[in-house]
């Protein structure tokens, strides 16, 4: 592909039509379990959710501040307000271009990326299913688009990695998977997930974990019940910056990463800085303890460096950092269309980040990383920087 | 106040003896359910009104010992540093360590292990014990142990009374499980309810000190397959950082707030996390609108008006412009196995390159010499 701005973000979202699984999934065998969208009755106020099998969702029907306007944050109530750019792949391509984006990778949107949490694997995997085909359909749309498969959890290892075989056919470039297990299945690092990791070694299909990951850790604090809604979004998403930090030394201390040392793992939406503490903590107790006596033989920030990435947006500070965490383990993401994103000022930001970086490094941390990680050819922008020039849009 | 080394450990870790409660306590009152030694399968662990203290471990010393991923089984293999005043001051000297501010063992690393405790009346037993033996057996013996009390976690009447008896017997700081509502059924730590222990605290010019490990369910377990060397390290290295929850809780539920004078140490947080944290806080504070709900102090604010890191094998050059050198403690963590016990001058020598003098000096005594008033 040809870049025209020098800009790729290494984790945006897909938000899907509200046809999107009733046009896919069995009516016969579904009915009303698959995803749609009905109205209900919030506060005496008529409001759309999505309904998920025969469930109604408690978050509101898209999650695309970013693309409402003032006053910021705003939340679609109706689905009649949510603007076709969050769905509708060639409209949003418009928004690329009005924010100087190339290319996005592809996260899920709320109703996606949680289908286990009924319980049910053949459902899960029908839905899985939907959502991945439903996905690929954007690649196929626009190569500026670089779609995530996800997995149906509760599914035998086997199917999973067929599964992703599948979706890696269709155009996908990685897989987003939990960073803790859902209960009541094995620990991320079980043996029972090999042929996942095995098949996405394979396939070159780095493994994302994004946010908060799932994991329980903290949960309970953040969910304190005197806090507004404002306060506890900032509670919980601020801690999300040690999300790495529970997670890697988990990849690292059971031996997964030396099993399977071609597997990259890319911390999406938990900052940067979260990797300083993992190189210097993980470094420390493996000398302190003399941890290859135990069958750890790579000192843990070789393997970080092989192995994990982490993008950022905001860090000024962590950004002065970038050597010490790894220049080339170090990817921008937009988090678009979420409240996190600065849509459309996107290069404004990048400018204000990574003021006095120069040229290269800019250029690994904006598009060169993602291009190598996702296996793109792509030739360079045709100005080294373009930021200047949209600063101001 | 007289330096030799230059160095003020600001979280060590003495190992309480077989004697301590079962001396100290009632026999006639408390019977079996008083802390103490059981051998079992030939291991000996501590066991306090039927639960089992310290993971079932009989004490950490683990950077005393030969392996550090083996602790001892028996109370006879502890070693005299972990639990001998007079050979801790030998240690000390030998590492080169000035001061040592002083956190429990069996009691909890953070203090914690009594609050889970059903019996509030056994708990401030247990404590008080606690509190007399660090002033009698420690303190009394050099001016060179800091010591630090626990306090019952409820009800807050009982810790307020505790802190202010011991703080008078001595103690320069207070050991306080960083979330109380995790051990037993008590109010969550951010209600009011427990203003009266934070106001004791100014008023009496103490650090509180919320040492990480207080809450395992803030940490991400290691999966049941891996053996305990491997999940130790592992434990060790998600502990700290653990810190970040407590920290969080504490600015946007606006503990700090209310409280302006309080001052809060987290002790083995380490301090690398920490600015991300913070730029991140305010980042996520300013996207939120929370400069509208009635904050007057961005999250990185409240930390550098109020709070401390601590830190014993990080680089502090990156990170002390932004956290503040004010901000950062220096620990040797003696003697847990993460320890940089027997020469921490190794590890501050390549850990402080590239920081002037006076931010050194802050970080390694000076910043610690002002909370303890030495």
């Amino acid at each position: 592909m040809q870049l025209k701005y020098g800009l790729i973000s290494a984790d945006s979202h897909a938000a899907f039509d509200r046809d999107t699984y009733t046009s896919r999934m069995s009516k016969t065998k579904w009915g009303d379990k698959i995803p749609h969208v009905v109205e209900v009755k919030e506060n005496g106020e008529r409001v759309d959710r999505w309904s998920v099998y025969g469930k109604i969702s408690d978050v509101d029907v898209c999650n695309c501040p970013a693309l409402m306007g003032e006053p910021f944050p705003t939340f679609p109530k109706r689905w009649d307000e949510v603007p076709k750019t969050a769905y509708e792949p060639l409209e949003r391509l418009k928004a690329l271009d009005l924010d100087g984006v190339d290319a996005e990778v592809l996260f899920p949107n709320p109703p996606g990326g949680t289908f286990f949490e009924f319980g049910d694997a053949d459902f899960e995997l029908d839905v899985v299913r939907a959502y991945n085909d439903a996905l690929a359909a954007w690649a196929r749309a626009s190569e500026r688009y670089w779609p995530l498969a996800i997995i149906p959890y509760l599914s035998e290892p086997g199917t999973i990695a067929r599964e992703i075989e599948r979706a890696a056919a269709c155009g996908h470039k990685g897989i987003n998977c939990l960073g803790e297990m859902p209960k009541p299945l094995p620990h991320l690092t079980d043996p029972r997930w090999y042929p996942v990791w095995d098949v996405c070694q394979q396939l070159e299909l780095p493994v994302h974990i994004h946010g908060s990951a799932g994991l329980r850790a903290g949960a309970s604090v953040r969910k304190w019940s005197g806090y507004t809604p404002r306060q506890a979004h900032s509670a919980m998403t601020a801690t999300s910056a040690v999300t790495p930090a529970q997670i890697i030394p988990h990849l690292i201390f059971s031996g997964l990463t030396e099993r399977f040392p071609r597997l990259k793992f890319v911390f999406a939406e938990a900052g940067i800085g979260g990797l300083n503490y993992v190189l210097a903590a993980c470094d420390h107790e493996w000398e302190t303890r003399r941890l290859w006596t135990e069958g750890l033989g790579t000192r843990p920030s070789e393997t970080v460096r092989r192995q994990m990435y982490v993008n950022f947006w905001f860090e000024a500070e962590g950004i002065k950092l970038r050597h010490e965490i790894g220049i080339d383990n170090i990817m921008w993401e937009s988090d678009f269309p979420h409240v996190a994103s600065y849509y459309p000022h996107s290069w404004q930001e990048v400018e204000r980040v990574l003021q006095g970086v120069p040229a290269e490094d800019r250029q690994k941390l904006l598009y060169v990383n993602a291009l190598r990680l996702y296996g793109v050819e792509a030739s360079a922008p045709e100005k080294a920087v373009q930021g200047a020039e949209l600063r101001c849009s | 106040m007289q330096l030799k080394y230059g160095l003020i450990s600001v979280d060590d870790h003495v190992q309480e003896p077989p004697n301590l409660w079962t001396d100290r306590l009632s026999k006639e009152r408390w019977g079996e359910r008083i802390p103490h030694i059981e051998r079992t399968f030939g291991a000996d662990r501590w066991v306090a009104d039927g639960q089992v203290l310290l993971g079932g471990l009989v004490c950490r010393a683990a950077a005393l010992m030969p392996n550090r991923n083996r602790e001892p089984s028996l109370w006879d293999e502890v070693p005299p540093a972990a639990w001998r005043p007079a050979e801790r001051l030998a240690a000390m000297d030998a590492a080169g360590i000035d001061y040592s501010v002083l956190y429990p063992t069996v009691a909890g690393l953070a203090g914690e292990a009594f609050g889970r405790l059903e019996d509030g009346e056994l708990e401030v037993a247990c404590v008080r014990a606690y509190n007399d033996w660090l002033i009698e057996e420690w303190a009394a013996t050099s001016e060179r142990f800091i010591p630090q009390c626990i306090a019952p976690v409820w009800p807050v009447d009982a810790a307020v009374d505790e802190i202010r008896r011991a703080v008078a017997m001595g103690h320069r700081g207070v050991v306080f499980p960083s979330l109380p509502m995790h051990l037993r059924k008590v109010p969550h730590i951010s209600g009011p309810e427990y203003d009266p222990l934070w106001e004791a605290c100014v008023a009496l010019d103490v650090p509180v000190c919320l040492h990480a490990g207080a809450s395992p369910e803030l940490q991400y377990a290691p999966g049941p397959a891996l053996g305990a060397p491997l999940a130790e390290a592992l434990d060790a290295v998600t502990r700290p950082v653990s810190s970040v929850f407590v920290l969080s809780l504490y600015s946007f539920s606006r503990v700090l707030l209310r409280h302006p004078g309080l001052r809060l140490i987290f002790a083995e947080s380490a301090l690398s996390w920490g600015m991300l944290y913070m730029e991140w806080a305010d980042h996520q504070f300013d996207h939120d609108g929370l400069a509208r709900e009635g904050y007057d102090l961005k999250p990185s604010e409240m930390f550098r008006r109020q709070c401390f890191l601590t830190s014993w094998f990080d680089q502090i050059a990156p990170f002390a412009p932004y956290v503040g050198a004010d901000h950062i403690l220096w620990a040797t963590n003696f003697p847990l196995a993460t320890s940089t016990w027997p020469r921490p001058h190794e590890t501050i020598e390549r850990c402080f390159r590239g920081v002037s003098a006076e931010a050194r000096e802050k970080i390694l005594w000076g910043n610690a010499a002002r909370l303890y008033r030495l």
